[in-house]
């Protein structure tokens, strides 16, 4: 591992054992950090195909909800007397990975609006199936009461529900409220960024980014670009499963709402205002939406409206996001990504290796 | 049989809908290039705007102020904001108007609360009309040859005038738009203002027959990209043939097999877009990677 | 001697407009071959057909020997078939060098690498590649420059060293020169003829005293069909060639 790894990894782990003590400090309570942690992985998760690959997806909650159900089905179905975390976030994970390879072979083929629309399409479809699925997803009500996962590191079995010692922070008050949930999800977060971080800086990220820059070159040097938007795909998919499955089990409950429009509307929001294209951007657009969302809630009913107000200036003013602009690639970012998309007609059906122009010797200028 | 001829009916009636919408959206693609999510916004605000003056003044003075509030509404949105966006890429589009969606959500949920609200038929058509073998609402049938008779009125603006010749050569090709030059921009917000004004005409119009809350915008919006899709985006004929076709399959799929009633128009969609991906009617030519 | 691209028959129709029809072509290895014709003549869609941009409605394509007619442009590139596009086609936002290097990669990794931990700067090979691409154009100065700020001339030559780092065998040029200044144009033709001494060439051009000056042999393509095949000499005498040109309204490209 390299050095710069370490000095990564040690300053996030700092940041994310600050975290629920900032939160404490600004009236968020312990579960909330947990739920913080979680969404980011998700959201995580969708950057890596808006940010990276350059698909909007408006789908991504059939991920998220579908690693849900998988990891609540895994579990009462499968060991409800031995219930193991590992093994039904993993399985769930897996599953959200070959249902995005499906989903993906499909889709990946498609730009701009057709591809934001068939991902809309496709967890639409999956969201009235799992609701009309009857006794298997527990229909309209989703299910309940799935057994406390316990999770076995080497001899013991860990209770993820119990509390964490409470910890003074003299005139801020105690945080007394985080449980090892908080421990648990804050580390699968770092690992998350981490492997985030190496995949961008990744030969695969690299070849990423220069397919999103210009396809039709990638196409003529001889990078497979749909194979490359599909593991994006795969990858993005598996990321926000394995969030889904996480949050099911943290709640114990998962519902149709987690297939929602509402919640794959929700993943762009928390990535446009973090940041897209930053490895910490889906984080803190998570944080701060999240955040607002149940301070604000309790506050004034005007808080969605303030979260859609906050989406659409963080578009026309900082298209970098939160992170993107304090890192100062504010003008970067945006030529990145927007600039590199412009290239393709706005209909985004732009055949890559299209044929239009090539169809008949046609005058130009060139030829005086 | 009888309630197949009512669901059939009643597909009209839905799909119609869906037509009128997923017009707007095809003009409005076709001439400024903008794919508009928060074209379902410009329905629900009709809808709310005929909720309170049809309560007040009557029907007819509901369905006169409906479009023009919306199409001054959308006006000013153009002005303000989306005009900036015009020429950039489909996923800034995307995301710029999805983000005004929910915002106009959001208010109208602020303004007229979150629950479902109806305003009930005028006297005049609020028995049932004998067709055939089945009694069928009169308001409905009314509320279809309106559309009908609007639609009309939309393709001969489109085929017989300047603006519809910007709209026609819009789709066709975008160069020759800019050739035309001159008042392109102010013809471009008519044609966004005659898109806005339709949704919010049909809006007021629709909500004796389905309820109103903030939420509609996006329940008619998704179905009616479902139908651009399928039709070919920007293409009039197009939104029709799609609007009636998804609007007859949702509704003979909920008598004939319930459960797969929201389904099966996302089925339809995914496979055009695998087998036509430029739509049924659509022109422009869409190639999957090689 | 065997050839190293040949079509036969090949044709293209787009609705009832045949761009391209029945060409049989023959290029041999080493050969530097041009491809010339008044507008129209379905050069530019004969290009296409080559590079795999455009599927043919008929006919056969075979590069050494390998049937490549439904073989994608992709995988075109990785048996070393490459173009370099009309109107320069880079990554703007890169260096001149890493444009190359994008390109380098792809000939080292293949199509599809999966390398989601290991970074592409470890790999000597690309970078050796991608530097020899860049100094058989004479770009080595510019390496560190955003491909987006360059000149035209140096756009296009750039994108003729990013087809050059796929390490190709046959390298397809797309009028190399249009839009160059006399200047500029007289450089390159001075790099193609290098190029030429080390791979088999494929120029499609507009500019006839490049073509006379630099070719090893000439097909002339006239309303989508081959007219003639010769040496510069032979097609330069040939009555049907002349009538082609005179008799149409493209008289001033004999003289371009």
């Amino acid at each position: 591992m390299l050095a710069g790894d370490v000095r990564f990894l040690i300053f996030t782990a700092i940041g994310l054992a600050a975290f629920p003590l900032a939160l404490h400090a600004v009236g968020g309570y312990g579960g909330l950090a947990t739920q913080i942690c979680i969404l980011s992985v998700a959201a995580i998760g969708f950057n890596v195909l808006l940010g990276y690959a350059g698909m909007l997806s408006y789908g991504h909650a059939m991920f998220y909800g579908g690693g849900g159900y998988l990891a609540a089905i895994l579990l009462m179905r499968a060991m409800p007397a031995h219930p193991n975390l590992w093994l039904a976030v993993l399985g769930a994970t897996i599953a959200t990975a070959a249902l995005a390879l499906a989903i993906g072979s499909v889709t990946v083929r498609l730009y701009g609006i057709y591809f934001a629309l068939l991902t809309l399409a496709f967890a639409q479809m999956v969201f009235f199936i799992v609701e009309q699925g009857g006794e298997i997803t527990g229909g309209d009500d989703g299910l309940q009461s799935f057994p406390n996962a316990l999770l076995p590191i080497g001899p013991w079995s860990i209770d993820l529900t119990a509390p964490v010692p409470p910890i003074d922070m003299g005139p801020l008050g105690t945080v007394s409220d985080l449980k090892l949930w908080y421990v648990f999800a804050a580390i699968v977060l770092l690992l998350v960024l981490w492997f985030t971080r190496a995949l961008t800086r990744s030969q695969f990220g690299e070849v990423l980014g220069a397919i999103r820059e210009n396809e039709e070159r990638s196409l003529f040097v001889g990078f497979n670009a749909a194979t490359y938007r599909l593991a994006a795909f795969a990858i993005s998919g598996a990321l926000t499963g394995f969030a889904g499955a996480m949050r099911a089990l943290y709640d114990g409950t998962v519902a149709v709402d987690s297939l929602g429009i509402d919640r794959s509307g929700s993943f762009v929001i928390y990535t446009i205002v973090g940041g897209v294209q930053t490895v910490f951007g889906p984080v803190v657009g998570t944080a701060i939406i999240v955040y607002l969302e149940n301070v604000l809630s309790g506050v004034t009913p005007l808080w969605r409206l303030i979260e859609g107000l906050i989406f659409i200036a963080a578009i026309v003013f900082l298209p970098s996001g939160i992170v993107g602009t304090l890192g100062g690639r504010g003008k970067r970012g945006r030529r990145a990504l927007f600039g590199a998309l412009r290239a393709r007609p706005a209909t985004g059906v732009a055949p890559p290796a299209g044929p239009a122009p090539a169809a008949v010797d046609v005058p130009r200028e060139t030829n005086a | 049989m009888e309630s197949l001829i009512e669901a059939l009916l009643n597909g009209l009636v839905l799909g119609l809908i869906y037509v009128a919408i997923a017009v707007g959206l095809t003009i409005v693609f076709g001439t400024l290039r903008l794919v508009n999510f928060a074209h379902g916004a410009f329905y629900a605000v009709g809808a709310y705007v005929g909720l309170v003056l049809a309560g007040r003044y009557g029907l007819l003075a509901a369905f006169v102020a409906a479009p023009i509030a919306v199409a001054a509404f959308a006006v000013l949105l153009d002005r303000l904001v989306l005009r900036f966006f015009y020429g950039k890429d489909a996923t800034s589009q995307l995301l710029l108007t999805f983000g005004i969606a929910l915002v106009v959500e959001e208010a109208l949920r602020l303004i007229f609360g979150g629950t479902t609200q109806r305003y009930p038929v005028p006297d005049a058509l609020a028995g049932s009309f004998a067709l055939g073998p089945i009694q069928y609402p009169a308001y409905r049938l009314a509320f279809a040859l309106g559309i009908i008779a609007m639609l009309l009125v939309v393709w001969l603006i489109i085929e017989r005038t300047n603006y519809g010749l910007i709209v026609r050569a819009g789709i066709r090709d975008r160069i020759m738009v800019q050739l035309l030059g001159g008042n392109i921009r102010r013809a471009s917000t008519i044609v966004f203002a005659i898109g806005a004004a339709i949704a919010g005409l049909v809006g007021a119009a629709a909500s004796p027959i389905y309820s109103v809350n903030p939420t509609v915008g996006f329940s008619f919006l998704v179905p009616s990209f479902v139908v651009v899709v399928v039709g070919g985006l920007g293409s009039f004929w197009g939104a029709v043939l799609g609007g009636l076709l998804i609007g007859e399959l949702q509704s003979v799929t909920t008598i004939v097999f319930p459960p797969a009633s929201n389904v099966v128009i996302y089925l339809c969609m995914a496979l055009v877009l695998l087998l036509r991906p430029q739509g049924l009617l659509g022109e422009s030519e869409v190639i999957r990677q090689s | 001697m065997d050839a190293i691209l040949e079509t036969r028959g090949l044709g293209k129709s787009f609705g009832h407009f045949a761009a391209a029809a029945d060409i049989d072509f023959r290029v041999a290895p080493g050969e530097l071959r041009a491809v010339i014709g008044p507008n129209g003549a379905g050069k530019t869609t004969f290009f296409n057909l080559i590079a795999g941009t455009i599927a043919p409605t008929s006919g056969t394509i075979s590069f050494k020997e390998r049937d490549v007619t439904r073989t994608s442009g992709t995988r075109r590139v990785h048996f070393g078939l490459a173009k370099a596009f009309q109107t320069a086609n880079l990554y703007g936002d890169q260096t001149v060098h890493q444009n190359c290097r994008l390109a380098a990669l792809a000939h080292v990794q293949g199509p599809f690498a999966p390398q989601v931990f290991r970074r592409s700067k470890r790999l000597r090979t690309v970078d050796d590649i991608a530097e020899r691409a860049l100094s058989r154009l004479e770009l080595d100065e510019l390496a560190d420059v955003r491909a987006g700020d360059l000149s035209h001339g140096d756009k296009k030559r750039l994108d003729i060293a990013v087809a050059l780092a796929t390490e190709p065998e046959i390298l397809l040029l797309d009028e190399p020169v249009a839009g160059m200044s006399r200047d500029e144009a007289r450089k390159t033709e001075a790099l193609i003829r290098r190029l030429a001494s080390e791979m088999t060439v494929l120029i499609i051009e507009h500019d006839m005293d490049l073509i006379m000056g630099i070719s090893d042999s000439i097909t002339v393509l006239h309303q989508g069909r081959v007219l003639a095949t010769g040496t510069p000499g032979e097609i330069r005498e040939n009555p049907n060639v002349q009538e082609a040109y005179l008799g149409g309204h493209s008289q001033e490209e004999m003289h371009a």
